[in-house]
């Protein structure tokens, strides 16, 4: 018997996005900004790298967000996490004097130490989240309804998640051990938070990513309900004609078709996808064998990702119904 | 540049061959493959990996944790073509091992070693603070490259933010070593001598409070320990990251850049490209890994999918298969699946053409060896893929 379908992905208010490197997890986020905006929701989509992305893909052209962030198109706003940015705000709201603030984030002695200081970052990104989630307008209602976070790739994903948990068991008291708190409280509710895993039907990332849920379940208290498996080939002919390569190579190349490729390169061409199409149904299986979990899975699209219009494409199937049958 | 300069200059030539590029392009798999084709040149290579795919590692004999090269058999050698004089070995890389043989090997006395290993600070740095990764992988090259057992070494740098993170490393490593808040930390009575020091030591006095204050951790005693145990491997360190960026940055290293051919992917190139050059990176070769080839001669796909073929010619096909032995089947439907099909597959290697065509025009122009590498219909994940890999890298055969 399958479990129940998991809630609607719009249904919480901070979705963590994430995956390894190259599996489009930055392309997804985008996505999901853009079905969170058509269900009417005030969207804010924030990547944590040194790079932005989403600017890119939802709107071409258009100049760096930063940590301040902007409206990219109606309803979403993005912006770019920087931690010392976030460290810097954080110690103002701490202490209240901005220019001891200012003086001390731009001492480079201080600058050199938080440099090799672990864990801060993932806090203070972390709290950022947090704080974001805070946000009211001046009529009470939340500034954002939906929050899309891009994390880094996963090696560091799960390590960040841990952080607070870390922090409230190490410092006792004080206010970094009653943020930590609230921090953690949003992490670890399900109602509120989920985390997003994006993979590829392919041998690495679908290791990695059993890897990642069971670590997961075993070390973290994050909700994690389904896995979306992104750029997964369909199958290239329809029903009955599954060895359509085999016959197309049988052919002659002696046969004229006119402006037509040959026999041969139709056959290459129909012998390609369909591998590509196998291989990626049998990763589809050992994720789903693996994780326990239904899955998402997004079409490869064939001009690939260029822009706006793609990433609508992918905004439809992300927020469909995650299934337990696997194709 | 083509296929058989680039061959010659950097694997037959060169010490060191370091492949570059972002997370997921097939980084691991170009790497072995390059360093199996120095080894059909008649070269002792070793390939270090960072993290393999499963089937890949168990094909290289490294699928446990090494950090000692280890040399594929002889005969599985031999079977794809590489001579009696060449050799392949093959490591994984230990990060956390690699960092703690550099401790001993700079610490004055066991005592000081075990200090430092012990040191909850250290055990940060060495396997979760930035850089470290990068730091051991680079520091493992040039160990490699200085025992002098191999001719060549080719290393799969990790999959770092930002790819380029192992080149500065070394130098942020040793930047810290010598700042002026870990001088401090160590000889408060030394540094108060200097000129400007009570300026200076006011605000690192406030910033220290402040950090205690908001952190409420012993952080910083932990910082201070860590830092006077390791205080005397600081020239040790300093001297061994300038040998390492002379190393990479001197003629004998060739940088390759693998990308895959998506225009995120190769957007993505295109900044790491930039940034190579601003670093002064004697960059070889650009590698697209995973590129939809039309399997024609030409290279050009006769099909798009906004021209729809003839119906003529449709129905040429239609008649064709209509014709074929073998079981029935409904050609109509057959003809169109088999043209949607190629037409699908025509616009993957339009879409590919577009998104890489300005890196390849400035590889070109810069005189660098341009290479594509086919999507293979099965991912590779033994020695013979490999060797196929490599034949398509140095263009030994057609497609794939």
């Amino acid at each position: 018997m399958a479990p129940d379908a998991p809630r609607s992905l719009l249904e919480r208010r901070v979705v963590i996005v994430t995956g390894k490197g190259g599996t489009g997890k930055t392309t997804v986020a985008a996505a999901l900004a853009v079905a969170a905006a058509k269900a009417g929701k005030r969207v804010l989509v924030a990547e944590m790298g040194r790079d932005e992305h989403i600017p890119r893909l939802l709107c071409p052209g258009s100049p760096a967000v930063g940590y301040a962030g902007r409206e990219l198109m109606p309803g979403i706003h993005a912006m770019r996490i920087d931690p010392f940015a976030a460290l810097g705000e954080y110690l103002a709201l701490q202490i209240g004097l901005k220019p001891l603030v200012d003086s001390v984030m731009h001492n480079q002695a201080f600058q050199q130490l938080m440099g090799a200081a672990p864990g801060w970052r993932e806090l203070i990104t972390l709290g950022k989240i947090w704080h974001l989630d805070q946000l009211r307008d001046p009529d009470g209602s939340p500034r954002y309804d939906y929050i899309v976070v891009d994390a880094p790739a996963t090696g560091h994903g799960v390590t960040f998640l841990d952080v607070p948990r870390v922090v409230v068991s190490a410092v006792r008291a004080g206010p970094l051990h009653q943020h930590t708190e609230a921090v953690e409280a949003l992490i670890e509710d399900p109602d509120r938070t989920l985390l997003l895993p994006v993979t590829l039907a392919e041998e690495l990332p679908v290791r990695e990513t059993n890897e990642l849920i069971a670590r997961v379940r075993s070390d973290l208290a994050i909700a994690v309900d389904r896995v979306v498996v992104n750029a997964v080939a369909p199958a290239p002919f329809p029903t009955g004609l599954e060895d359509l390569d085999e016959v197309l190579a049988r052919l002659p190349d002696s046969i004229a078709l006119g402006a037509l490729p040959p026999p041969s390169q139709l056959a290459a061409c129909a012998r390609t996808l369909r591998l590509r199409h196998e291989l990626n149904s049998g990763f589809v299986t050992e994720i789903a064998a693996g994780t326990a979990l239904p899955l998402v899975i997004l079409p490869r699209l064939q001009g690939g990702i260029e822009g706006p219009r793609e990433i609508e494409t992918l905004a439809s199937a992300l927020v469909a119904v995650p299934s337990w049958e696997v194709a | 540049m083509n296929a058989s300069q680039f061959a010659e200059e950097s694997l037959e030539l060169g010490r060191i061959v370091v492949c570059v590029g972002c997370g997921g392009v097939g980084k691991t798999t170009v790497a072995a493959a390059l360093a199996l084709e120095a080894a059909r040149r008649h070269r002792k290579v070793a390939v270090i990996t960072i993290d393999p795919a499963r089937r890949l590692a168990d094909a290289l004999g490294v699928g446990q944790l090494g950090n000692e090269p280890q040399e594929i058999p002889r005969d599985q050698l031999t079977a794809l073509g590489v001579p009696e004089d060449g050799g392949l070995f093959a490591m994984m890389l230990d990060m956390k091992r690699t960092f703690d043989d550099l401790v001993e090997r700079f610490s004055e006395d066991p005592a000081a070693r075990d200090n430092v290993l012990a040191n909850p600070i250290y055990r940060h740095v060495s396997d979760a603070l930035a850089g470290s990764v990068e730091y051991s992988a680079m520091e493992k090259v040039f160990q490699l490259c200085e025992q002098g057992r191999f001719d060549l070494v080719v290393v799969d740098t990790p999959p770092a933010q930002h790819a380029l993170d192992f080149l500065d490393a070394p130098q942020r490593m040793v930047d810290f070593l010598e700042s002026r808040i870990v001088q401090i930390l160590i000889h408060p009575a030394m540094a108060a001598g200097r000129f400007g020091f009570k300026v200076f030591h006011r605000g690192a006095r406030k910033v220290l409070q402040l950090l205690e204050r908001i952190s409420g951790l012993g952080f910083l005693e932990d910082v201070s320990e860590f830092l006077m145990a390791f205080e005397h491997m600081s020239e040790g360190f300093r001297d061994r990251a300038i040998q390492v960026r002379e190393l990479l940055l001197g003629p004998e290293a060739a940088f390759v850049l693998v990308a895959g051919p998506a225009r995120e992917s190769a957007l993505q190139a295109e900044q790491l490209h930039d940034r190579l050059e601003a670093t002064g990176v004697p960059l070889s070769a650009v590698l697209i890994n995973r590129i939809h080839r039309w399997p024609g001669d030409s290279g050009v796909p006769p099909l798009a999918a906004d021209t729809p073929p003839a119906a003529t010619d449709v129905a040429k096909l239609e008649e064709a298969l209509a014709n074929s032995e073998g079981p029935d089947f409904p050609a109509e439907a057959a003809a169109q699946a088999a043209i949607a099909a190629a037409t699908g597959y025509a616009e993957q290697v339009r879409r590919d053409v577009r998104a890489t065509e300005s890196l390849q025009r400035r590889t070109e122009r810069q005189g660098r060896y341009w290479g594509t590498i086919p999507e293979l219909a099965e991912d590779v994940h033994d020695l013979a893929g490999l060797g196929h890999v490599a034949d398509l890298i140095f263009e030994r055969s057609a497609g794939g």
